[in-house]
């Protein structure tokens, strides 16, 4: 399991030197992290100034605007963080406003040290933080309002923006504070920590579904997202990729009836020292129909590189090559010594499973805006990861990263594929080429072809089981393409237990599960060949995504094989002995709630029907939020699979916004099942087959089947929920479809021609 | 250069008879609610009404819409407050949010000939839209939810004017 990761910062983030300071002035109240001492007489100078600097500031009209350094892509994250400091502030609802911050450092995440949004980690990050940054406000305002009314702070109720004395029966709104001025008070990071917060059950906001504060602009095309930024004498950008994904150069490009599109201004073939892209030219115009027609005008003679010639079944090969080797790859997981266990086991079982490449294609193509001004590049993009983001636009620029300002945009979907910087590229250096503002959009095609995608992974789990049909030694191999290597940031690798180098966890997270299994090792091997091909990406959920549809597939063939239930079998693994304590009993609970919503058993199905089972640890052992699923299955003679119903729980400890979460699960059950059954891309000739969503297909509003979400919130920590449920389905599908007509699938997507070839045989 | 009529009002554009209409509204008339998803009609992303018809506007020419009645997100209500707007508050559809002006939009063609579909065909109207957030369920049900407030509204307006 990994640690959590800090990246070290060029300006220093270490928030133990900083205070938090509270202050008023004319433009109001501001809360957040200062950076400096003394900054409080500067704040009482020039309180502008400190305004990008903060979490949140209460104007004296009493909005309360908070500043999310987190990106929202939908999971509504912004309105989470909001809800944590209402909680806290003791603020009406109605008041809280959202506003998403730039790359400066001090919006850096607590406890990550930089502006990066993935893992389902930013409520579990970040409640603390918010949490005392609200209930820090909420102190400074009542200590002002017991001056200015001359009672005792002890005697005061802070409620909806409302502070009242009720035995004077006398009242201050946040507004009259703020309009007073004396609100004053500086916190140091001992006083943030000394704060008492509330319990649960003093709580009015968190668990409650508050009205998203974002959704309104999303619903009357207000809400501006990258592609919608236009900038003075701005002019756009198309591109033109090669047909190998990566690898291959410009030999030469014709721009000859480019020239002749009206509005041409050049063609750019980008230099990318940063090595994100290789072989890109922008095609740069007044429009962007005009850019596009240039692009398609312009004849480029291309190297093709090393990779021209692979394909997935290349890939595939190589994985089983690699696996076969006794010395290859670094382990994640080695306990006792399954190899010796083997031996005397009274059976054993071997599976192979792999994954198809997948492709992120959220609905806003990938677009960045980028202006030089002065010594300044600004960046417009909605972006996951502005900290490297930002230095690689500065790379493509040839510039320090510290002269890159980020400008957070709403993100049309993210998913894991705006933690990747390529858009930065083209966009800097066309505006660079053509000295004005440019917005490079990418076409759906450059898009999908150009994907950090999820990687084609190849999994073998041996499995060795005593006389009693107990499982005592697994062994499991994961190769893949490493996703995190490839951002080149160290502290982002895990150490190796057989200490053989660092490795990418983010392959083999899930293969640590909370299954109680003596001799357990688990392998990660990275593969080049696909690493370089296909330059992999974080696609929700990640390795839970395939390590997991590896791990609840195989348990379920060794319950099948040793004449259990599968959902019984996994409910005995679940011991919570040693290190699995604590984990096991809470993922174990909802493996039964999930099974008693699902009425798992308790009714015989119609013919060709089936239910199946899955439990997760996803995202993390250390950020874990236990989900398990039902699936509910028809399958028909021709082996296509039908899902009738999924049912999932999921244990998230606190819930903040219920309703939210439900949504954030609901989506990511669906995304789980879209990639189980209908999302399948192909590497040939060292390019993607698949361009567009005629070729490449998401499930649709016909395909949806009933979902079933049940949250349970038991009071421990909060946890995510924005990865955790795709990681369930696929297995849970997988086994349903043994169970209604005993066709093992081992390979995703689930084809009906695969479910029928497994049925005959 | 040509004139287009959109959301009620007219204004001349400049740009080849051959411009796809979405990069039109987007880029010359900045109305940036109308959304580029695949450039060829496979998501839906940038419905517009073209005299009350959805169509998309990627695959539509600039020639092809002028002399009709152009509807956009920005125009579909005075207020955001047309009785999908207000569904899908309710039933806090968006996620993202990308994809949902074309949903809306979809969306509203279908009640503006039929206030009472059956889910059948509100999944048949609506399957050409992708939503990669999945928020299909949601979807489903503020479509549902502003037919029922379409024929409330409707059923009070005709007791109005019988009384």
């Amino acid at each position: 399991m990994n640690s959590h990761v800090k990246i070290p910062q060029s300006t220093s983030a270490d928030l133990s030197r900083r205070s938090f300071l509270v202050g008023t002035a004319a433009t109001g109240l501001v809360l957040g992290y200062a950076a400096v001492p003394g900054i409080d007489h500067a704040l009482a100078a020039a309180p502008a100034h400190f305004e990008p600097t903060v979490w949140y500031s209460i104007a004296p009209d009493g909005l309360v605007t908070v500043t999310c350094g987190k990106a929202d892509m939908g999971q509504h994250i912004a309105s989470t963080m909001a809800q944590i400091v209402a909680e806290e502030l003791g603020a009406n609802w109605r008041d809280m406003r959202v506003q998403l911050a730039s790359n400066d450092p001090k919006f850096n995440d607590p406890v990550l040290g930089a502006q990066i949004t993935g893992g389902s980690w930013s409520t579990m990050m970040n409640f603390d933080a918010m949490s005392r940054a609200g209930a820090a406000g909420r102190i400074a305002l009542t200590e002002a309002a017991a001056g200015a009314m001359g009672v005792p702070a002890s005697e005061l109720v802070v409620r909806d923006s409302v502070i009242s004395h009720p035995k004077s029966k006398k009242s201050m709104s946040f507004a009259d504070v703020v309009k007073g001025g004396k609100a004053t008070k500086t916190f140091t990071a001992d006083d943030l920590k000394a704060i008492t917060l509330k319990t649960p059950d003093q709580y009015t906001k968190i668990g409650v579904s508050v009205p998203q504060i974002d959704i309104p602009y999303k619903t009357n095309g207000t809400a501006k997202y990258g592609i919608d930024v236009m900038l003075p004498g701005m002019v756009y950008g198309a591109l033109v990729t090669p047909p190998v994904r990566y690898g291959a150069t410009v030999k030469s490009v014709d721009d000859s009836a480019a020239k002749k599109v009206p509005g041409f201004i050049k063609a750019v073939t980008l230099d990318d020292k940063t090595t994100t892209t290789t072989g890109w030219v922008v095609a740069v115009a007044n429009t962007y129909a005009n850019a596009r027609k240039a692009a398609e005008a312009l004849k480029i003679d291309y190297d093709g590189g090393p990779n021209a010639k692979l394909s997935s079944e290349s890939l595939l090969t190589e994985a089983k090559r690699l696996q076969g080797l006794s010395d290859s790859g670094q382990f994640f997981v080695k306990d006792g010594d399954p190899d010796a266990t083997y031996g005397s086991a009274a059976k054993v079982m071997e599976a192979e499973y792999t994954t198809n490449i997948n492709i992120h294609c959220p609905m806003e193509p990938m677009n960045a805006t980028a202006e030089f001004k002065g010594d300044i590049l600004h960046i417009y993009s909605g972006n996951q990861f502005a900290t490297r983001s930002g230095a690689i636009a500065a790379g493509a620029a040839g510039i320090d990263p510290k002269y890159v300002v980020m400008h957070q945009m709403w993100l049309g979907g993210g998913f894991g594929r705006r933690l990747d910087a390529d858009m930065m590229v083209p966009a800097v250096q066309a505006a660079k080429a053509v000295g004005k503002p440019v917005k490079v959009i990418y076409s759906r095609e450059n898009d999908m072809t150009m994907d950090f995608s999820r990687p084609l992974t190849y999994q073998k789990i041996k499995a060795g089981m005593d006389g009693d049909g107990k499982l005592i030694a697994l062994s499991h191999d994961v190769v893949s393409a490493w996703p995190t290597a490839r951002w080149g940031i160290p502290d982002f690798l895990s150490p190796s237990v057989d200490k053989k180098g660092p490795l990418d966890a983010f392959t083999v997270n899930g293969a640590d599960f909370f299954y109680t299994v003596p001799n357990h090792y688990v392998r990660a091997i990275k593969n080049e060949m696909a690493h370089n091909a296909t330059p992999s990406g974080q696609l929700r959920s990640v390795a839970p995504g395939w390590t997991f549809w590896a791990v609840e597939s195989m348990i379920d063939e060794i319950a099948h094989a040793t004449g259990k239930d599968p959902a019984l079998f996994r409910v005995e693994l679940l011991d919570g002995k040693g290190k699995n304590d604590g984990g096991a009993q809470r993922l174990r609970n909802t493996l039964l709630a999930a099974m008693g919503l699902a009425g798992y058993g308790t009714k015989k199905l119609p013919k060709g029907e089936g239910m199946g089972v899955a439990c997760v640890s996803s995202q993390e052992r250390a950020t874990a939020s236990w989900t398990a699923c039902v699936a509910h299955v028809a399958v028909a003679p021709s082996g296509e699979v039908t899902v009738k119903k999924l049912t999932v729980a999921t244990d998230v400890g606190t819930q903040v916004n219920p309703d939210g979460i439900r949504a954030q699960v609901e989506g990511a059950a669906l995304w789980g099942m879209s990639l189980a059954l209908f999302e399948k891309a192909t590497l040939k000739d060292g390019g993607i087959e698949q361009t567009n969503f005629d070729s490449y297909t998401p499930l649709r509003m016909s395909q949806l089947p009933e979902v079933a979400v049940n949250v349970i919130a038991n009071g421990e920590k909060a946890t995510g929920v924005g990865e955790p449920a795709v990681t369930v389905v696929a297995p849970a599908i997988g086994n349903a479809v043994f169970n209604a007509v005993g066709a093992r699938v081992r390979s995703l997507p689930i084809s009906a021609e695969a479910v029928k070839g497994a049925m005959k045989a | 250069m040509p004139n287009l009529n959109i959301n009620g009002r007219n204004m001349s554009v400049e740009a080849a008879n051959d411009t796809p209409l979405l990069w039109v509204i987007r880029e010359q008339l900045q109305m940036t609610g109308t959304k580029f998803g695949c450039g060829a009609g496979l998501c839906g992303a940038c419905t517009v009404h073209l005299n009350g018809e959805a169509v998309r506007s990627c695959q539509t020419s600039l020639a092809d819409a002028v002399g009709k009645k152009i509807t956009t997100i920005e125009g579909l209500s005075a207020k955001g407050d047309h009785p999908l707007q207000k569904a899908w508050i309710a039933e806090q559809v968006p996620q993202c949010g990308y994809c949902q002006s074309g949903q809306i939009m979809q969306a509203a063609a279908l009640l503006s000939k039929n206030t009472n579909p059956t889910k059948e065909e509100v999944v048949a109207h609506m399957d050409g839209n992708l939503c990669r957030c999945m928020t299909y369920s949601r979807i489903q049900k503020a479509i549902m939810r502003a037919a029922s407030d379409m024929r409330t509204a409707s059923a009070t307006g005709s007791e109005r004017r019988a009384t």
